[in-house]
């Protein structure tokens, strides 16, 4: 999932001065995971701007209906086309994605062109969870992982070396830029040890290639994200689950 | 690897002489006159001086420029660091096409401190290349004379490649691997980070066991308890001792600078001796002494190693 925080108040007044008239649109991916675009969000957000004297128009979308998956909130897009018309602006509460996918469906196929803001700022793909979340992966294009023991280093290290680490790396095993992050190149070491893969460690591996991430990317795909996808959905309502594991805070 | 000699560094080191190395800082400034001035004192002294390109990523003059001017003006032989920190692998072949047209004979291939910890933290950090590729890329430039593409250099460039080793690293056995595989990247000596306690050199060296590429061992003489200090508190992989950085911030009460300069001397010539003297007896091909705006703390301590 892409995490993704909110922007300070401050900074989206900024984007709607001499903007009365608000659309705020909310996202059912993963920013209503991480609440910066469920419809709490949605209504919080609307309760300030009101407060700030601006005439809203809230338009929430529901769980799994996501701003940039087009097929789909395009349709709450069409259902709401008076209010887009009729607005200075359009707040979306949703990642980047979301904000230019919304965008170029309304200059494009609705035919509206307005102001589109975004709420929110994306911080990478993620894993983990509840609470805490870690990126690592960057979706580079060219997959290294098979090289240095399962861990992305142009991910994980701070410096993102393919031969690390650095000659920066703290007595605690931590990164030379932030005392919080682990050094990408100790981890990888302790996992080749344990996998008896060292000579692997002290091989040369090849500059990465960052042609397979020459932005932006297009992708295509045989099937189409469709009704299937939704189905799949439903089946999982039918999974028997174990009991909860204990999860780390 | 090419049995060519294109530097003095590199025909000493051949020659199996105890290598002597120094370092100048070219500053923020749209001259390098301060740099030359230290190293027409450097002469006689030092081999060959490191010139920083942009260290603890504080944006300064250009180390290439630098190295050339430093060349030129004093005739010392300089060791121009290029790290991998601001320039892409495109840019890193180009500088080292201009070294190399510009006579430079040496480059020490460095990853370099992240963008953030200087002073332009909100740079794109590059790190496109990394030292371990960056020895390569000039290994096959110089010794194939061919880019990263096969395609073919005319009058490829003539001058050696080192790397940097730090034997105070957290994890040595990682720092250790790093290092071999530099060395099998080509690399023809390596310079290592400054280092004052003994112990931590055996275990590098023990831990590194016998290589055959010459090591010149970092030490760093302070001239004044800030520099000593900074290195304690912000250089990673560095531990003063509190005996020497007491000697060092008892300095800074004496008013008079004459006496000053003395007694920072005397507690380097004390400190440094015990040190030097164990360094004789360790696989070191050299000393690298990073003895920065502070040439006349050189000839005491080379004495030291006679």
């Amino acid at each position: 999932m892409i995490a993704q925080e909110k922007k300070p108040m401050e900074e989206i007044l900024g984007y709607l001065e001499g903007k009365q008239k608000v659309v705020v649109m909310g996202c059912g991916g993963c920013a209503t995971f991480y609440h910066t675009g469920d419809t709490k969000a949605v209504n919080e957000m609307a309760a300030n701007l009101t407060k700030e004297g601006k005439d809203v128009f809230k338009m929430p979308l529901p769980f799994s209906i996501q701003a940039c998956d087009i097929e789909k909130s395009g349709v709450w897009l069409e259902k709401n086309r008076k209010e887009l018309e009729n607005r200075d602006a359009l707040l979306v509460l949703s990642c980047g994605d979301g904000v230019q996918v919304v965008t170029e469906y309304m200059d494009e196929k609705m035919g509206i062109t307005k102001s589109v803001i975004p709420a929110n700022d994306a911080l990478g793909l993620v894993g983990g969870g509840p609470k805490k979340f870690k990126e690592t992966c960057q979706s580079c294009g060219m997959c290294e992982l098979g090289k240095t023991a399962g861990i992305c280093p142009l991910t994980s290290c701070g410096k993102g070396l393919m031969n690390g680490p650095c000659g920066g790396v703290r007595v605690d095993n931590k990164c030379e830029i932030d005392e919080k992050k682990d050094c990408a190149w100790v981890k990888i070491y302790e996992r080749m040890e344990k996998l008896g893969e060292l000579d692997k460690f002290i091989s040369i591996r090849s500059p990465h290639e960052w042609s397979k991430a020459a932005r932006p990317r297009l992708f295509e795909i045989e099937e189409p994200v469709g009704m299937d996808v939704i189905g799949a959905m439903k089946g999982m309502l039918t999974v028997k689950f174990g009991p909860k594991p204990k999860l780390d805070e | 690897m090419g049995d060519e000699i294109y530097s003095d560094l590199m025909r000493e080191l051949k020659e199996g002489k105890y290598v002597f190395t120094g370092e100048l800082e070219p500053e923020k400034a749209g001259d390098v006159n301060e740099p030359i001035e230290m190293a027409k004192e450097l002469v006689g002294m030092v081999v060959a001086c490191n010139v920083t390109d942009n260290p603890q990523s504080f944006a300064y003059v250009n180390s290439m420029a630098a190295s050339y001017l430093i060349q030129k003006e004093a005739g010392m032989e300089c060791v121009y660091q290029l790290r991998c920190s601001d320039r892409n692998r495109m840019a890193l072949l180009s500088d080292v096409l201009g070294a190399g047209a510009l006579g430079l004979k040496n480059i020490l291939a460095l990853a370099g401190d992240h963008v953030s910890l200087g002073d332009t933290p909100d740079a794109k950090p590059v790190f496109d290349l990394d030292s371990t590729t960056l020895i390569q890329l000039i290994r096959t430039m110089v010794d194939e004379g061919k880019d990263l593409g096969g395609k073919e250099i005319h009058n490829p460039p003539k001058l050696h490649v080192g790397g940097a080793a730090a034997p105070g690293a957290a994890h040595l056995k990682a720092e250790v691997g790093k290092v071999k595989r530099k060395i099998n990247a080509g690399v023809e000596y390596l310079q290592t980070q400054v280092v004052y306690y003994t112990d931590v050199l055996d275990k590098f060296f023990d831990e590194l066991g016998k290589v055959d590429v010459p090591i010149l061992v970092g030490i760093f003489p302070a001239r004044t308890f800030g520099q000593a200090d900074f290195f304690d508190k912000y250089v990673a992989g560095v531990d003063v001792p509190p005996d020497y950085l007491e000697a060092m911030r008892a300095t800074k009460a004496i008013k008079d600078k004459e006496k000053k300069k003395e007694e920072v001397d005397r507690v380097n010539i004390e400190f440094f001796t015990g040190f030097l003297e164990h360094l004789k007896g360790t696989p070191a091909a050299g000393c690298h002494m990073m003895a920065v705006g502070y040439p006349r703390i050189i000839p005491p301590l080379k004495k030291l190693m006679e």
